[in-house]
C-alpha cells in the first residue's frame, strides 16, 4: 500500500510565521513585493497600538490577480521564479496580526480580500480563512494596498526601539532598498520608498523618503592634513566588476562592488550602531545583502575600513533570508575564494597602503600629542616641589639613588638590574654584595608570589597595604609562617623564624634603615 | 689598417610591459635574449678531460649541455644560452695543485670538450664564499684570493659577464660593517677597472644593500675610490647582490628590487642590464615585472638532490611520483632518460643529473614564456601569468597583487 506523508498545514502557516523574527522583515518583504510588482512607488505607514502595530502598504505597482492573491496568502505556492520574493514564504509574517485587507487593481481585475484573526485562529490550530470580492476593472490605477491590523510586532516596533533612523539603517543594509544593482545594469528601474511612522513612534521628521539604491560616499583619495585625523574622510570606489567562475558542476558570475573608506566618509552611510557590525565584505542575492564573510579579508587588514557587496544569484537562501543555506555546496567555495583573491588585489592597493600609513602617521603624532601634555603635568609637578612617586622597578631604584646622595651616610649601589629575574638587583652595601627584591610596594612581593631564595634585601617605595600584610602573617605564605618586624625594618621568614630580610622602606627615614640593614648583615 | 672599433657589449631594451622590459644582451658575438635565466654550473668538478671534468650531478649536466652520447645526445643547447659558474667553485671538489692548473690553463669554451657550448659565460667573483676564507684551498695548495687573482682566473677560464671581488652584507652586519664591507669592495672595484680596462667582455658592478639607502651609501662609499662618472662609464651591468639571506622573504625582496631600481635610476644606471645574483626561480615572474633583465639560479640541480622534480616553475613533487608522461620536454619524451629518472640510471648522479635537466627546461620554459609576455608590449599578458602562477599560491599571492599594483598599472 502506498502511502503521501500529511502535513500539517496550520502548523506549517504558524511554523513560516513565526519563523520570521524581527518585525522589520515586514518591511523587507513588502518592499521585495512591491518590486516585483514593478512599483515606482511605494508607501508603507505604521501605526503603534495597544496590542501590536497598524501597518498599511501602498504600491503602484501591477497589482495582483485572482492567482497573484492566491499565492500572497498560500503557502510555498509562489508564482514567482526569478523575482526576490520566489519561496511563498515572505507574506506569511502578515498573519501574526488581527486582519488583513488588500486591495488590489491589476488589468485583469479589482479584487478586495480580507482575513479576519489570522494570528488569533492559528494559535487555536484552524486555519483562517479569507473573502474575496471583485469589482469591475478600472483602466490605468494598478496598484496594491495592504492593510495589516493589529501586527504583532513584539518589542522591535515600540515606539522606544523603532525610529526613522534605525529604519533607514535596515532599509540599506538589509532590503532592496539597499540594492547595488544599478551600479552593474544601466536599465536597472529605480523604485521610490516613503515610509511614515506614527508620532507616537518618532515624531523627528514626517516621513523618511529614499529610493532602491545603494549610494556610496564620495570618493576622497587625499586625506586631509589640516585635520588631526588625516584619514578619516579618505575614501576610494572600487568600481563594479563581474567575475566568471567556474565550479564543480556549473559556472557562475559574481558582480563585486564597494568601496574602502575611513570612519567618516563610512558615517555618511546609514549606519546604525557598531561599524565592527556593518562593515566588511557581504554576500548578496539579488544584491540586497545576505551575510558577511571578513574572513574573505587577510588577517592584516582590519575588515571594517572595507564595504564591499558581492553578489551571486546562484547563494540559497533561508526562509527569512538571513543565512546562505548551501555553505557547503561547491558554488560557495568557489565564490568566497574569488572574493578572497578579489580583496587581496585590494589589499595589495597603494591607495590602501597609503591610507593605513596616514592613519598610522597621524596615531603616532596624536600619541605624540597626548604624550606633551602629560609630560606638561610631569613638568608641573616637578615645579609644585612634588617628589618622585614610584610606579615600577626602575623608578623605585631611581628613587634609592635620590636618597642614598641626600643621606651622606652608607651608600647602596645598584651593580645589577634584571627586572625579570627572582632577585631584581645585587646592590653593594658598605663593600658587600647584596641580593634584593625590588618593588613599589612590600606587598607586590607577595602578590607576585616570589619566595625568599637567595634574597637579602628587599627595596620598597612604601610597606603597602598593612591589612594586606597582617593577613600574610595570619594565614602564612608559602606554607610557612611570616612575621613583619617593620619596626627592625625587616621580616621574619620560615617556620624555624631564623630567616630574617631585611626591608629598605624608602618612603620612610631611610638613613635610620641603611645602617640597621648594615648592622644586621 | 685600423681596426673597426665594435662595441664588445650592447643591450637592447626592445619592449617594455609595466616596469618589465625584454631586450637582448649581445657580448662579442654571442646574442642572448632577456629576461633570461643562468643555471649555476661547476665546470670542474674534480674530473679530468676524460670524465668532462666531473662534478657528480654537475657532469651529467655538463653531458646534456654538450650533447653528449652518454644521454643519447640530442641539442638542449637553448637551455644553455647563459651560463654561470663561480670562481670560488674551482676548488668544490678538494683538488691538486696540479688539476687547478689544468683547470686554469685554458678558456671553457676553447676546450674541445665544451665546444657544443655557445652561450654566454658569467663567472661570479665568488665574493660570498671568499667572506669566510680569502684563499682557494685545494687539497696540497692555497691561493690567497685578492682583486687581481679573481680577474686572473676569470679571464684564463674565458669570461664573458665578470663581476669585481666584493664583500656581501648580512642582515645581521652592523652599519660599521656595511660600511668596512662597502669600501673594501671600492678599492676592489678601483682596482678591478684598472686591471680589465682591455677585457673584451661585459663588466658588471656589484651593488649591495636591502633598501634604497643602504644600496646610496653602497654607491657613495665605492665612489670614493672610482668617480660615479667612471664607474657609468666602465660599467655594462649591475649585479645585484646579498640578497640570498632574504629569498624566502619575498616582501624583503621586492622592497630591495624596487629601490635598486630607483636609485639605479639616480645614479644614471637605469639603462644597464640589471641582474640579480643567486635568487631561487620561483620569485622570477615578480622581479621580471619589477624591472630584473637576468637571474641565476641553482634551484633547478638541488631541487633535483633534494629528490624535486617540476612540474611548473612554482611546483614540485616528489622524483617518486613524478609522472613523466605528463611532461612534453626532451628529458621526458626519451625513454631512455625517463628510466633513468626513475631510478634505473648508471650512477645516482645521472638520475639526478636527468631530473634536474628537466627543472631546467621547464625553469626555462617559464622564462621563455614570460619573455613573450613581456615582449607583447602590454601588461595584461603579464599580469595573467603572474594570476594564474604566483597569485594561485595563497602564501604568495599577496606578493603577486602587490607587484601587479606597483609595476605593471595596478588593477584599480
Amino acid at each position: 500500500m502506498r502511502k503521501n506523508p500529511k502535513v500539517n498545514e496550520v502548523n506549517e502557516f504558524l511554523e513560516i510565521a513565526s519563523d520570521f523574527e524581527d518585525p522589520l522583515e515586514v518591511i523587507r518583504e513588502s518592499l521585495s513585493n512591491a518590486y516585483d510588482a514593478n512599483a515606482s512607488n511605494v508607501e508603507i505607514e505604521i501605526r503603534s497600538r495597544e496590542m501590536g502595530s497598524d501597518i498599511i502598504i501602498d504600491d503602484d505597482g501591477d497589482g495582483m490577480n485572482q492567482r497573484d492573491l492566491e499565492s500572497f496568502f498560500d503557502l510555498g505556492n509562489s508564482r514567482k521564479t526569478d523575482s526576490i520574493g520566489y519561496k511563498g514564504h515572505g507574506t506569511k509574517i502578515f498573519y501574526k496580526s488581527d486582519r488583513i485587507v488588500v486591495n488590489t487593481a491589476s488589468d485583469d481585475a479589482n479584487l478586495r480580500a480580507e482575513m479576519d484573526e489570522p494570528w488569533k485562529k492559528l494559535n487555536q490550530r484552524e486555519l483562517p480563512q479569507y473573502e474575496v470580492t471583485e469589482t469591475p476593472v478600472r483602466g490605468g490605477n494598478s496598484g496594491t494596498r495592504i492593510r495589516i491590523r493589529n501586527f504583532r510586532s513584539g518589542q522591535g516596533f515600540d515606539p522606544e526601539s523603532l525610529t526613522y533612523k534605525k529604519i533607514e539603517h535596515y532599509l540599506k543594509w538589509k532590503t532592496i532598498a539597499g540594492s547595488t544593482a544599478y551600479l552593474f545594469d544601466d536599465e536597472d528601474r529605480e523604485m521610490n520608498i516613503t515610509v511614515k511612522l506614527g508620532d507616537e513612534i518618532d515624531d523627528s521628521r514626517p516621513k523618511l523618503e529614499t529610493t532602491t539604491r545603494f549610494e556610496f560616499p564620495d570618493e576622497r583619495l587625499e586625506p586631509d592634513h589640516s585635520s588631526e585625523f588625516p584619514a578619516e574622510r579618505m575614501c576610494k570606489h572600487y568600481n563594479p566588476t563581474e567575475i566568471e567562475i567556474e565550479y564543480e558542476g556549473g559556472t557562475t558570475t559574481l558582480q563585486i562592488v564597494g568601496m574602502v573608506g575611513g570612519k567618516a566618509a563610512r558615517n555618511e552611510l546609514p549606519t546604525y550602531g557598531k561599524h565592527s557590525a556593518q562593515f566588511g565584505v557581504w554576500l548578496a542575492k539579488d544584491h540586497i545583502k545576505v551575510e558577511r564573510v571578513n574572513e574573505a579579508i587577510s588577517h592584516d587588514n582590519e575588515f571594517l575600513h572595507f564595504f564591499f557587496v558581492v553578489n551571486c544569484q546562484d547563494i540559497e537562501l533561508s526562509a527569512n533570508r538571513e543565512s546562505i543555506r548551501n555553505k557547503s555546496s561547491p558554488v560557495y567555495q568557489r565564490l568566497t575564494e574569488e572574493a578572497e583573491y578579489y580583496l587581496s588585489k585590494v589589499a595589495q592597493d597603494p591607495w590602501f597602503k597609503e591610507y593605513l600609513e596616514t592613519r598610522r602617521d597621524a596615531e603616532i603624532k596624536r600619541r605624540a600629542r597626548n604624550r606633551r601634555s602629560s609630560l606638561k603635568d610631569r613638568r608641573e609637578r616637578i615645579e609644585s616641589g612634588k617628589a618622585l612617586e614610584p610606579t615600577n622597578r626602575t623608578e623605585v631604584l631611581l628613587a634609592l639613588e635620590r636618597a642614598d646622595g641626600k643621606s651622606g651616610a652608607s651608600t647602596i649601589t645598584v651593580e645589577d638590574f634584571d627586572p625579570n629575574a627572582d632577585v631584581h638587583a645585587i646592590v653593594r652595601q658598605g663593600g658587600k654584595l647584596r641580593n634584593a627584591a625590588v618593588h613599589r610596594s612590600l606587598t607586590d612581593h607577595f602578590e607576585d608570589d616570589l619566595t625568599f631564595e637567595e634574597v637579602d634585601l628587599i627595596i620598597c617605595w612604601e610597606y603597602g597595604d598593612p591589612t594586606t600584610l597582617r593577613e600574610y602573617e595570619r594565614m602564612g605564605y608559602l606554607g610557612d609562617e611570616v612575621e613583619f618586624q617593620l619596626e627592625n625594618n625587616g621580616l621574619v621568614y620560615g617556620d624555624d623564624g631564623q630567616s630574617f630580610i631585611e626591608i629598605l622602606c624608602l618612603n620612610q627615614e631611610s638613613d635610620k634603615v641603611t645602617q640597621q640593614a648594615v648592622i644586621s648583615d | 689598417m685600423s681596426e673597426s672599433v665594435i662595441p664588445s657589449i650592447d643591450f637592447e631594451v626592445t619592449s617594455t610591459a609595466g616596469d618589465a622590459r625584454a631586450g637582448s644582451l649581445s657580448i662579442r658575438d654571442t646574442v642572448i635574449e632577456t629576461p633570461n635565466l643562468f643555471p649555476v654550473l661547476n665546470f670542474y668538478g674534480g674530473g679530468t678531460i676524460n670524465s668532462n671534468y666531473g662534478g657528480g650531478i654537475h657532469r651529467t649536466v655538463k653531458e646534456f649541455m654538450i650533447g653528449h652520447e652518454r644521454i643519447n645526445g640530442g641539442d638542449y643547447s637553448k637551455f644553455f644560452d647563459g651560463v654561470m659558474t663561480s670562481v670560488s667553485s674551482l676548488t668544490d671538489y678538494n683538488i691538486t695543485r696540479e688539476r687547478y692548473d689544468d683547470y686554469v690553463s685554458q678558456p671553457i669554451k676553447e676546450r674541445d670538450v665544451f665546444s657544443p657550448f655557445s652561450g654566454i659565460l658569467f663567472i661570479d667573483s665568488g665574493g660570498f664564499k671568499f667572506l669566510s676564507s680569502d684563499e682557494l684551498d685545494g687539497s696540497n695548495f692555497q691561493i690567497e684570493i685578492d682583486q687581481e687573482k679573481v680577474y686572473e682566473i676569470q679571464q684564463k677560464m674565458g669570461a664573458d659577464i665578470i663581476v669585481n671581488l666584493d664583500r656581501p652584507i648580512s642582515p645581521d652586519d652592523t652599519h660599521n660593517q656595511r660600511i668596512e664591507k662597502a669600501q673594501q669592495t671600492g678599492k676592489n672595484i678601483a682596482k678591478f677597472l684598472e686591471l680589465s680596462s682591455d677585457f673584451r667582455g661585459a663588466r658588471y658592478l656589484t651593488l649591495h644593500g636591502y633598501n634604497y639607502s643602504m644600496m646610496d651609501e653602497f654607491l657613495t662609499e665605492i665612489t670614493r675610490y672610482t668617480s660615479a662618472e667612471t664607474l657609468r662609464s666602465a660599467f655594462d651591468g649591475i649585479a645585484l647582490g646579498s640578497l640570498v639571506p632574504k629569498k624566502d622573504d619575498r616582501n624583503a625582496l621586492i622592497d630591495a628590487v624596487i629601490d635598486c631600481r630607483a636609485v639605479l635610476e639616480d645614479w644614471g644606471f637605469e639603462e644597464l642590464p640589471l641582474h640579480v645574483l643567486g635568487i631561487s626561480s620561483r620569485a622570477i615572474p615578480l622581479l621580471v615585472a619589477l624591472g630584473v633583465d637576468t637571474f641565476d639560479s641553482s634551484t633547478y640541480l638541488q631541487t633535483a638532490i633534494n629528490g624535486g622534480y617540476c612540474t611548473s616553475l612554482m611546483e614540485t613533487v616528489d622524483v617518486s611520483e613524478a609522472d613523466p608522461e605528463q611532461c612534453d620536454c626532451t628529458v621526458c619524451s626519451s625513454e631512455y632518460l625517463k628510466e633513468w629518472m626513475l631510478g634505473d640510471a648508471p650512477y645516482q648522479k645521472d638520475m639526478l643529473g636527468a631530473v634536474a635537466m628537466h627543472n631546467l627546461i621547464i625553469q626555462k620554459r617559464s622564462i621563455f614564456e614570460i619573455r613573450d609576455r613581456v615582449r607583447c608590449g602590454e601588461t595584461e599578458p603579464l599580469i595573467e601569468y603572474i594570476e594564474s602562477t604566483v597569485a594561485q599560491d595563497k602564501p604568495t599571492r599577496e606578493h603577486a597583487h602587490r607587484v601587479v599594483n606597483h609595476s605593471l598599472g595596478g588593477y584599480f
